[in-house]
């Protein structure tokens, strides 16, 4: 293990790498971390800015000027580019190639965080092309992305690649209850609610509503098992009017499902949900694997659909109609 | 801070330091100006990470201090003050600025001074200094030839090469190519490169009108940052990483035609050339004739427009060398002769495809390459 942890939890072999390359100061020109949302991507990029500028011996030390400066945003040579509206476009990638030109102000390193990249334009991805293939010295280009599939091959090939798995349950967990002080029980709920996400995790528990809505979703979920398809449609429409929710709720009921076909199974893996193992437990008795199975993949289709820029509503209708009919749980 | 000093100074000091507060920023704190107690003195300073200017100016401090206030609002409130004493006293809690002058009193909401980035300080040990006027009329000779889009950062600096007792500033675009050599007062050890930034450089034209003190120049050990101390002014600039490229691979060795001709006379015909070369490119022709023993050489310069007409400016020259016809941009041939700073210049050609060097007569430290213009159907 690093001899002075860095304050980012879990990813202890991309930890390594980037404290050594930070230690000798001899950082990549160029790094791209992908792994899902809310896993610490950004965490760890700005963890690297600030061991490359730190003062102190033990990098990074998190107290001085130049630590402080860049967990607050506002380090002068540490930029955080993230979309300017839904794009990151063209004119971000040119303000950004005329700074780094420049010498860093007041540390050793320029750092550059792109965050999310896949939303950049393609414009802005090729203008990239050319910083990336040789920066100054010292400059420090951090890509983040949550799926490197989703920008040019261009771009992935001149980076170092640095990919994010999610974190056990455990070590979210503990993260909680230690680095939060959130209570054990809530903890584990939301350690296994959050499928890794330590930053989902933190997220939910100070903002209630997420764990509101998420109820209510499952219990509309329950509603809409034995409801017709009348009343199937109308949720569709009501559920899609607000962008992103559809997303939610598909993701939710799939965990969901997938209690559900572990419990019909008989298997002892570790639910999901495990504040509601009671509720599944009694669904999967109307059940067998292969229904429940059949509809986690449904929604899984339903998620690929989306992202691909299908109808919402559309999609959710079908999804819906895929669900079994159980009048009588 | 509880500090007082006069409305006319701070007025001046702010407009001196808020031609480096940042426009639009990433850094909110980049928008506002610090202001320092420093001894007896009052500091303010203003940087956009590219160019940081700090002025000092007199004021009684009865307590030291300092914040930041955001810039539009301070240097609105302080122009619009009636002339007099002004007392600043900052509720370092509230990051508030009580601001009063006469029976006048506002309060300008700050930030802390800790998220304020540093300016370095000039290290007087080692610094290089020079005539205030001579760096000025080579910052008007250089800068206006370095590239303006940013395609190739490298270009949009000027070169500064300190070698032994003298300064070479260099600045190219692409199609032309300033060079200006100056002495030093004081020689330097070792020879050094340097790429400023043009824009820092214009900026330091502009505040160095009042200084009579030789200015002295440093720059810090990491080779990151110029520093030009003026004095109760210092500039600070960030440089440009990377290689100039070899200027004076571009400068002709040898030329065909050596023209010399009225500074004057060629600008207004410039000029003229100029109101119908706009239409057309910005093209001119030029037409050198070497004279016999009779007549003097001419120099023809003219321009045709489809829409608006054309002209031709006549002048007397004294050519040596065989005739040519050669076609310039009309604007870097006006940016040039603007600046040229003598009474004759001359055009030195050898071929309508080849670079023309334009020198000023009796002043051999000045050097402007500029490539031609194609004209085709000869």
């Amino acid at each position: 293990m690093t001899s002075h942890p860095w304050p980012v939890i879990g990813h202890a072999w991309a930890v390594l790498n980037l404290d050594q390359a930070a230690t000798e100061y001899r950082p990549a020109h160029a790094y791209l971390i992908s792994g899902p949302a809310h896993i610490g991507k950004t965490t760890l990029a700005r963890t690297l800015a600030m061991a490359l500028n730190c003062e102190a011996d033990a990098r990074p030390c998190g107290q001085c000027r130049s630590c402080k400066l860049i967990a607050s945003g506002k380090h002068p040579d540490v930029q955080l580019i993230e979309p300017d509206g839904a794009h990151l476009k063209i004119d971000q990638v040119r303000a950004l190639q005329h700074d780094l030109a420049l010498s860093p102000n007041e540390g050793r390193f320029r750092v550059a965080i792109f965050n999310p990249f896949e939303v950049a334009t393609t414009e802005a991805q090729n203008a990239l092309l050319k910083t990336l293939e040789e920066p100054p010295d010292y400059a420090v280009l951090m890509v983040v992305t949550a799926d490197p599939e989703l920008l040019l091959p261009t771009i992935v090939s001149r980076c170092q690649l640095i990919a994010l798995r999610p974190l056990t349950i455990t070590q979210v967990r503990q993260a909680l209850t230690t680095t939060w002080r959130i209570e054990n029980d809530r903890a584990n709920l939301l350690a296994h609610l959050s499928g890794g996400r330590l930053g989902w995790a933190v997220t939910a528990a100070s903002d209630n509503s997420i764990l509101d809505t998420r109820a209510r979703r499952l219990d509309d979920l329950i509603v809409l098992l034995k409801s017709n398809r009348g009343a199937r449609f109308a949720y569709a429409e009501a559920i899609t009017r607000k962008e992103d929710h559809a997303r939610d709720a598909i993701d939710l009921w799939r965990t969901w499902w997938r209690d559900v076909m572990l419990a019909a199974s008989g298997s002892n893996a570790e639910l999901v949900n495990v504040d509601r193992a009671a509720q599944i437990q009694s669904l999967a008795t109307h059940l067998d694997v292969g229904q429940a199975s059949a509809a986690a993949e449904a929604c899984g289709r339903a998620l690929w659909q989306i992202d691909r820029n299908a109808v919402p509503r559309l999609v959710v209708e079908v999804l819906l109609l895929d669900f079994p009919h159980l009048a009588s749980i | 801070m509880r500090v007082s000093c006069l409305q006319e100074n701070l007025a001046k000091g702010l407009s001196i330091v808020s031609r480096a507060v940042a426009a639009r920023s990433t850094l909110p704190v980049l928008g506002n100006i610090l202001i320092e107690t420093d001894q007896s003195r009052l500091k303010l300073a203003a940087t956009n990470l590219e160019i940081g200017i700090s002025c000092w100016i007199g004021a009684r401090v009865d307590e030291d201090g300092g914040t930041t206030v955001p810039a539009r609002t301070f240097v609105d409130l302080i122009n619009a003050l009636p002339q007099g004493q002004v007392d600043m006293d900052l509720a370092v809690k509230t990051q508030t600025l009580s601001v009063r002058c006469g029976r006048f009193a506002n309060n300008v909401k700050g930030v802390d001074k800790e998220e304020f980035p540093i300016i370095p300080k000039p290290d007087e040990h080692n610094a290089i200094h020079i005539a205030p006027d001579a760096l000025r009329q080579m910052i008007d000779q250089v800068v206006f030839a370095a590239a303006a889009d940013e395609s190739r950062p490298i270009l949009t600096g000027v070169l500064a090469k300190f070698s032994g007792k003298t300064l070479t500033l260099a600045a190219a675009d692409g199609f032309r190519l300033s060079v200006r050599t100056t002495a030093l007062e004081d020689g330097v050890d070792e020879p050094l490169e340097v790429i400023i930034p043009a824009r820092a450089l214009a900026e330091l034209g502009r505040i160095s009108g009042d200084q009579v003190d030789p200015i002295s120049i440093t720059v810090t050990p990491q080779r990151s940052q110029i520093l030009f101390h003026l004095t109760n002014i210092d500039l600070v600039s960030q440089l440009i990483d990377g290689k100039f490229p070899d200027y004076t691979a571009i400068i002709p060795k040898a030329t065909t035609t050596k023209t010399i001709v009225d500074t004057g006379l060629l600008l207004k015909a410039c000029k003229a050339a100029n109101v119908f070369a706009r239409e057309a490119a910005n093209i001119v022709r030029v037409n050198i004739v070497p004279g016999d023993e009779l007549t003097p050489g001419h120099i023809t310069i003219g321009a045709t427009s489809a829409e608006t007409g054309d002209n031709a400016g006549d002048l007397d020259a004294s050519v040596t060398g065989t005739p040519i016809e050669i076609a310039f941009n009309v604007k870097y041939l006006i940016d040039v002769l603007n600046v040229a700073g003598a009474n004759q210049v001359s055009l030195e050609t050898s071929h309508p495809s080849a670079p023309g060097i334009l020198r000023a007569i009796g002043d051999d430290a000045f050097t402007h390459v500029i490539m031609p213009m194609h004209i085709g159907g000869r």
